[in-house]
């Protein structure tokens, strides 16, 4: 069982580098279904089992969620989102995609040895996921501000916000069910105002570069 | 009782859907902070009298969170009143729509009705979901006139606002973590219970989870360099969402003291936290300084002052000796209750001439006797000069800095508060100089029970410089034993 939950959580870990080496903005949104089919399947299996074992529904619950959210709904949001601002490709990173994965690669050496030092990591079993989770997080944060585009911004906070639920799925069976339906709550309405306040920008600056935001300084 | 609280906001927002006279609109808001106000006032006096109140099961309410409850309520009612007088003069100049309104105060009671439901919970989860709801409430808000600056600082409000709070999250999950194996399962999360165990709480985990708390809600409270939203989001959201979110500041610092008060516990000294927020705080105050310093818009320049003092509250906080922890909980009523009169009074400066530059401000004296002269006085206040309420407070957490034998600490801190004192001074007072040269703007004050607001709060603010009020004192002091675990 352990095995299938490090493969699964060392391919959610590769998915995140998938998303940064992505150029376009149709191919973020596919990525980023993927990588919350993963994270479904892995709350799935934990669901599976703790009805079997100790007869708890909430996982499972959870997952279901997930999947209407995360697989379903989000996703094709975005993608009609980015049909209705996004007239021409361009190139939409800074940096160019090798120097982005290296920065990736450090994200997760840099997680491993921050958490070398506590007792998380020396407690066994546990080890790997819990350092593959926090880098997803972290290299959500990097995909942030490696994209110049308001799409770009929104996928790398979903990419934050999995990197977050995985890491409480694999460290603690998950979060209190009250707290997990509250984030997912806050999360949907997140990315929906994110998408208005994305048509707006379209509509004021004429494009969703947010190098224009710079109105405001000092 | 307690409920009340929750669930008068919600009938408010209802109320609203339903009606679309403004004139209607205007007085539900009104009745509906009043009775907030009415019920705060009443819960204050149970908390005084037994100490905390529990209710629904996942409600808590102890003389900490109600302190910054009762912030949050006045600010509530101020905002209220001075929202009326406000709200018809930007519909008279055109800069907002009549139907907009309803918008306006639909969201203005969902954003009250999150803060609330942050500061009355005893579950860390929900109150860090609640928190990320205020962002998400208030975002709209912030980018209510809806031009392109507007919408800037919404963006930005988002999208740090919902990062910082993300970070937060990865803390809160930390801390769940730490408490497994002691807590039961229908403990998880339970500030009551994590204070209770917090001995036996897991040390290297629980500090992990500070410092990602620390980061999270930091950027909430406005402590830099995590801070770049604030002036964005406070020059360009409405006059009353602008105090309304100054009052935010406090609920995630609220957030942070809860977890500073299991952490330290759970180490057995503040060194841990101490340092951390000693940091945060000198360097917000720092930034703050510079930006106050070189600034060209009051509405900025009240923002980086909002952010100096939170730092100030920070270090506060981070020295943990009962004066220091008693200096901020001081401090941060105090600082709410002037920066509130300041952002009022630049809203009427604001409708009154049209613009944010403060080298295009002459006269104000002149032009609006009241406002003028308590925007100038309420300046002094800020800046801390007594007798008023700032200064008190200022004051106990210097003492405190040098009484812990933080002595170039102390030197630094003083030194920046001179320097946002001179920065105020040089920049600000250049507006009270003069005369208006263009003749188009009438003497005159306007939205008259707005400066009535402003002049009670003017009133509160040098009677409390003066002396504590004993209920108030032996609310801080509670609420200081909660923090130090006593």
């Amino acid at each position: 069982m352990s095995e299938l939950f490090n493969s699964l959580s060392i391919l959610i870990l590769l998915s995140s580098f998938i998303l940064m080496a992505n150029k376009r903005v149709k191919s973020y949104i596919k990525t980023f279904r993927f990588q919350s089919f993963l994270i479904a399947f892995a709350a799935g299996i934990i669901g599976v089992k703790s009805i079997l074992e100790e007869g708890r529904f909430d996982v499972l619950l959870v997952c279901l969620v997930i999947i209407i959210l995360k697989v379903i709904y989000i996703p094709n949001l975005l993608n009609k989102m980015q049909l209705n601002v996004e007239y021409k490709v361009e190139k939409d990173f800074i940096l160019n995609i090798p120097i982005l994965i290296m920065g990736c690669c450090a994200i997760v050496m840099f997680t491993y040895f921050s958490l070398s030092g506590t007792d998380i990591v020396s407690r066994g079993a546990i080890n790997n996921q819990i350092v593959n989770s926090i880098s997803l997080t972290l290299i959500g944060l990097f995909f942030m501000i490696s994209r110049k585009k308001a799409i770009g911004q929104i996928i790398g906070f979903l990419e934050i916000e999995n990197g977050l639920f995985i890491t409480a799925l694999y460290m603690t069976g998950g979060m209190p069910l009250i707290v997990d339906l509250g984030t997912f709550i806050d999360l949907l309405t997140a990315v929906m105002i994110m998408g208005v306040m994305v048509f707006r920008i379209n509509e004021k600056f004429e494009s969703i570069n947010i190098d224009k935001l710079n109105n405001l300084k000092g | 009782m307690g409920l009340y609280l929750l669930a008068i906001p919600v009938i408010a927002v209802l109320l609203f859907a339903f009606t679309k006279k403004n004139r209607i609109q205007h007085r539900i808001s009104l009745s509906a902070s009043t009775l907030l106000t009415i019920t705060g006032a009443v819960i204050t006096r149970d908390v005084l009298r037994f100490g905390s109140l529990q209710f629904g099961g996942i409600f808590y309410i102890d003389s900490l969170s109600i302190i910054v409850l009762d912030i949050v309520l006045v600010a509530a009612l101020l905002v209220s009143v001075y929202s009326v007088g406000y709200l018809e003069t930007e519909i008279k100049h055109e800069k907002l729509s009549a139907a907009k309104l309803r918008i306006f105060y639909i969201l203005m009671y969902s954003f009250l009705f999150t803060m609330i439901l942050a500061l009355i919970v005893k579950n860390m989860g929900i109150m860090w979901f609640a928190i990320e709801a205020t962002t998400l409430s208030s975002a709209f808000l912030v980018g209510l006139y809806n031009n392109k600056q507007a919408i800037e600082a919404a963006w930005k409000y988002v999208i740090i606002g919902s990062v910082g709070i993300a970070i937060a999250l990865l803390g809160v999950i930390f801390l769940h973590l730490s408490s497994i194996g002691v807590l039961e399962s229908q403990q998880y999360l339970d500030w009551k219970a994590l204070y209770h165990h917090s001995k036996a709480l897991n040390s290297s985990i629980i500090r992990l989870a500070f410092l990602f708390i620390l980061v999270g809600f930091g950027t909430k409270a406005g402590l830099a360099p995590m801070h770049t939203w604030i002036p964005d989001a406070y020059s360009q959201a409405p006059t009353p969402i602008m105090l309304l979110s100054g009052v935010l500041l406090n609920s995630a610092m609220y957030a942070i003291l809860r977890t500073v008060a299991i952490v330290n516990r759970n180490m057995g000294s503040s060194l841990f936290t101490g340092r951390l927020l000693m940091a945060f705080g000198i360097l917000s105050i720092l930034t703050a300084a510079i930006f106050i310093l070189t600034q060209k818009d009051y509405k900025r320049l009240l923002a980086y002052s909002s952010i100096e003092h939170m730092g100030i509250i920070a270090v506060g906080i981070g020295v943990f000796t009962p004066l220091s922890v008693f200096g901020a909980l001081f401090h941060m009523i105090n600082h709410s209750l002037t920066k509130s009169m300041l952002f009022l009074s630049s809203g009427n400066l604001h409708q009154k001439f049209d613009t944010k530059q403060i080298l295009k401000i002459k006269g104000v004296l002149k032009i609006l006797p009241v406002t003028g002269t308590v925007f100038l006085l309420g300046l002094f206040a800020i800046a801390g000069a007594p007798p008023f309420s700032v200064f008190a407070s200022e004051f106990t957490v210097i003492a405190s800095i040098f009484n812990s034998k933080n002595i170039f600490f102390g030197f630094v801190f003083v030194l920046l508060l001179a320097t946002i004192f001179a920065g105020i001074a040089v920049n600000l007072f250049k507006m009270f100089y003069g005369d208006n040269e263009s003749g188009d703007i009438q003497p005159g004050e306007i939205n008259i029970p707005g400066t009535v607001c402003i002049t009670l709060l003017f009133v509160v603010i040098t009677v409390t410089g003066l002396f504590i009020p004993k209920g108030m004192q032996n609310l801080i002091l509670m609420a200081q034993n909660i923090v130090m675990g006593v």
